[in-house]
């Protein structure tokens, strides 16, 4: 045990390497923050198998690796990028390395909405955001949280003030184009009391070698706003993806969040939504893995009031010999009646060597409250099959057919057609692949 | 009425099972020496010393565990005494002499009258009806060749069937109760189904009750041989008091191919006073090796007592297509903590399994579930189904649900459900239109709420056990 626990501090030590050449931020709170972040990441371990929230997720290979800060950025041009751009989301921020690169971001015009990287927008939101940046996430038990937040220098802001409802799309683009390099996205968004918006958030790769991204989002609904928040997470095969995302819900707010899960050797997603009165939340996860690997989602959909609803269905499709993880844990809070709360986890099992561990959780502490939760593991019904192939198609297409619709299911719920149909086309091709 | 009956269920027993004389209570403390005493005293063969000196080193190296979804103050285990001789009640000479209001109790959970004696403490001798019934059951047990006696007489008469079955099914470093029960047992139920009989009756502790007190750490193995079939119902729905805190019981079941044993608990021990003062610690071991082809192992359990319960009955499905199921009913009340589910490992191919949990929880008590369904790779045509629900009465109580799902092939099928919901205004309303009060009405909701599980129990325990549960609620709605 202890022989772990040193070797987990030699290598948080080597992560946090680059941390003191930070320049140091003019907010005074933001320094604090950092090197609370930091004398957190000293007390912290890397989670074990031993640890009942990593149980099912071996990460020891990540702590095998050489990561290190990134060193020189390279300069992209927007010809090497464009594929990833979407049709409908004219507002992007690009992060190549986890290093905003302006050149091929594009800006929002006019309507006083703000979605600048963080270092432009301190000066004019610093107030705004502090009661927010690095409070919504508990960083202070999460050493992924720490290391990134004790690296927090830059990040993506988008502050969308008071009943303004912004039409388009926003996209935030996470590029990773070097080998053996840790980069910490950070994004924050703020919607004001009566604003609308939509995000992506997408982490896509222009290289297969190893790398690490450990990325947090925090993002504040304010009374009556609504939030869609969609999440693509399409790194390459051998990437370590960890991320946090922390949603706080004011009153009779409402959010609504796909997260889709592609790609990396090693993934795992927590989030977090806390709901107070008359919140609503809707939030639904793919993941369609294969090959070697394993994703990873830990939600927890937290009642802290009454009169909150909430909606969660997972699904997880897995070839190879891939394995996932959901552990969704629902919590209402003593006092929050008539809470209204649904999950449900769907796995489809493609091959025998495939590997799911469910646990859908309830913990209720109050009477008057409405909660049900469902899971199933199985493989595709051989009677649907057959009725496919009594109409002519052969039993691949068959199958090819009946995994995309278990997964479009999801995908379908995205509110952009570019994205949706880019995505689905994704997953019609795993399935062929896999079947 | 509601709050003297309150009272009375969860008054202490007032007479005292401490009549134990001095010098067969050992001293307080554990180490070699006093396993080496119990073994002595109890005129053990040497292996089974050897098996308990073995998981008392294993118990050593082991942590208390800190997962379960329970809070209370550590245990020191230097201040319990592991062994006292075998205690005779003190025995009463007729019904008059028992407490009144024990007997009202029992009059409010229709126990038949013989048993009513029994449990209260008469004198077997003085009671004309149970004499005759237990001794015909035991002539009808002995015909067909089942044996059925006292962990303690089992290792002196048959040897050779404890020694091959004892600790197969958990080991003793199984888990650090389970090692502790191992080290320290001193008695228990033993029962041994030999090939292709079918058990002509239900087989109870109830026979053995009165005899003495099982004590703190029972061992219970139940064996089935290949085609035998033994129904066993442990425990009783009147309340239990022991002067014991801690109890920490190990419960073995092995079924051999075509093999069934269905095994069925009503646990009321002591649950402490409304303040949460007091009562049982119930920390239980319970497992079943369904070993055989076609074997099926059930356990059916109503859980209404204790301060603390955890358990989970668990089935090793090893054989090809065999059954586990699990039926639960837990009731918590006052300050109340239930952390009790089952585990169902899947290994053989075809295996089947099915859980029904129903958990109440009412007053400042917590009540979880928390389960593991498992499907190893080599399980093909696996297939479960879970259903977990909960009621909450009262907006103190809390109500968890834990449960681990583990699939390693694509041929299982596994559903899992889960609900919660409380006793409505409005369904009380309903009732209450059609001329039943409100008590009658809790009953009949709470009824059908449990209705998959009650089903599950012999006829005269399943309406024990519904009074048992309206009982135990009492006063807590409306």
């Amino acid at each position: 045990m202890s022989a772990t626990g040193t070797i987990n501090a030699g290598y948080l030590e080597t992560l946090l390497a680059g941390q003191p050449q930070l320049p140091t931020s003019p907010l005074a709170w933001l320094n604090a923050l950092r090197a609370e972040a930091v004398d957190r990441v000293g007390v912290l371990t890397v989670p074990t198998l031993r640890d009942e929230e990593w149980r099912f997720t071996d990460i020891s290979l990540l702590t095998k690796m050489p990561f290190h800060p990134v060193r020189t950025t390279i300069s992209l041009q927007a010809a090497d990028i464009e594929h990833f751009y979407i049709e409908e989301a004219a507002t992007r921020l690009v992060f190549v390395d986890g290093v905003y690169a302006p050149q091929l971001s594009s800006g929002i015009a006019g309507s006083g909405v703000t979605v600048v990287n963080l270092e432009a927008g301190f000066a004019a939101h610093a107030a705004t955001i502090e009661p927010y940046l690095g409070r919504l996430t508990e960083f202070r038990d999460n050493v992924f949280a720490a290391l990134n937040t004790a690296f927090l220098h830059d990040a993506a802001l988008i502050v969308v003030p008071r009943d303004i409802s912004v039409t388009v799309p926003v996209h935030l683009l996470f590029i990773a184009t070097q080998k053996d390099v840790v980069s910490y996205p950070r994004c924050l968004l703020l919607a004001e009391s009566g604003s609308a918006v939509t995000v992506i958030e997408d982490y896509v790769s222009l290289q297969e070698d190893a790398y690490f991204t450990n990325a947090v989002a925090e993002i504040a609904l304010l009374d009556n706003a609504r939030v869609n928040h969609i999440r693509v997470q399409r790194e390459g095969a051998k990437a370590f993806h960890i991320a946090n995302c922390a949603v706080s819900l004011a009153r009779a707010s409402n959010y609504q969040s796909v997260s889709v899960a592609f790609g990396a050797r090693i993934s795992r997603y927590n989030l977090n939504v806390q709901l107070a009165e008359e919140a609503e939340c809707a939030v639904d996860g793919l993941a369609l893995i294969s090959g070697r690997q394993l994703a990873d989602t830990h939600t927890c959909i937290d009642h802290a009031k009454p009169h909150a609803v909430s909606h969660q269905m997972h699904k997880c499709i897995v070839g190879g010999g891939a394995h996932a993880v959901f552990n969704g844990k629902i919590m209402v809070r003593q006092g929050a009646q008539r809470t209204d709360s649904r999950q449900s986890s769907r796995n489809l099992l493609l091959t025998n060597k495939a590997h799911v561990d469910t646990k859908p959780q309830l913990e209720i502490f109050a009477d008057d409250v409405k909660c049900t939760h469902g899971a199933t593991i199985g493989q595709l019904d051989s009677e649907e099959v057959f009725y496919l192939q009594s109409r002519g198609l052969s039993d691949t297409a068959a199958r090819n057919m009946l995994t995309y619709a278990f997964g479009a299911e999801i995908i379908e719920r995205i509110p952009i057609s570019s994205l949706k149909c880019q995505l689905e086309q994704t997953v019609l091709e795993q399935t062929a692949t896999q079947l | 009425m509601s709050a003297t009956l309150q009272n009375l269920v969860n008054q202490p027993y007032k007479h005292g099972f401490v009549t134990s004389i001095e010098s067969d209570v050992a001293p307080k403390g554990l180490n070699a020496d006093t396993i080496r005493m119990i073994s002595t005293k109890k005129k053990e063969p040497e292996w089974l010393l050897e098996f308990r000196l073995k998981s008392y080193e294993a118990w050593l190296k082991m942590e208390e565990p800190i997962w379960p979804n329970v809070h209370y103050p550590k245990i020191d285990f230097q201040a319990i005494s592991y062994y006292s001789a075998p205690k005779q009640k003190p025995k009463l000479k007729s019904m008059d002499e028992v407490d009144p209001e024990l007997l009202r109790t029992f009059e409010k959970l229709g126990v038949p009258l013989h048993e009513r004696m029994a449990l209260a403490g008469v004198a077997v001798d003085v009671i004309f009806d149970s004499v005759s019934v237990a001794t015909t059951y035991k002539d009808k047990l002995a015909e067909v060749g089942i044996i059925f006696c006292s962990m303690s007489e089992a290792v002196l008469d048959h040897p050779e069937l404890v020694q091959k079955y004892l600790g197969t099914v958990i080991p003793p470093s199984d888990n650090f109760y389970a090692a502790l029960n191992s080290a320290v047992f001193t008695d228990g139920s033993f029962c041994y189904i030999p090939k292709g009989v079918k058990c002509p009756m239900d087989l109870s502790t109830y026979f053995r009750i009165n005899t003495e007190e099982s004590g703190q750490f029972e061992r219970t193995l139940i064996v089935a041989e290949e085609g035998a079939s033994v129904s066993y119902l442990e425990g009783c729905t009147a309340p239990a008091f022991s002067s014991n805190q801690l109890h920490a019981a190990v419960v073995e079941l092995v079924a051999l191919d075509n093999a069934d044993i269905k095994y069925s608990t009503v646990q009321n021990w002591y649950a402490g006073d409304e303040k949460g003062v007091g009562g049982i610690y119930n920390f239980v071991t319970k497992r079943g090796l369904a070993k055989g082809v076609n074997s099926r192992i059930s356990w059916t359990q109503v859980e209404t007592g204790s301060a603390i319960t955890w358990k989970y009955p668990s089935c090793v499905l090893l054989g090809d297509n065999s059954v586990g199921e699990f039926y639960s009913v837990a009731v918590t009340n006052h300050y109340q903590q239930a952390d009790t589910g089952t585990k169902m490992i899947h290994v053989g191919k075809n295996t089947r399994s099915t859980i029904v949990s129903k958990g109440i929880s009412a007053g400042h008590s917590n009540n979880s579930y928390r389960g593991l369904v498992k499907v190893a790779p080599g399980a093909t045509g696996a297939r479960n189904y879970s259903q977990c629900d909960s009621m909450l009465v009262g907006q103190n109580s809390g109500a968890h649900t834990f449960p681990y799902i583990q699939v390693a092939n694509n041929s299982s099928q596994i559903e899992h459900e889960a609900s919660t919901s409380k006793i409505g205004e409005d369904q009380l309303f309903y009732f209450a239109q059609r001329g039943i009060d409100a008590e009658a009405a809790v009953s009949m909701i709470i009824n059908g709420f449990c209705k998959d599980v009650f089903q599950q129990l012999p006829m005269e325990f399943a309406v024990e056990a519904t009074a048992l549960l309206s009982f135990k609620l009492e006063g807590s709605v409306g």
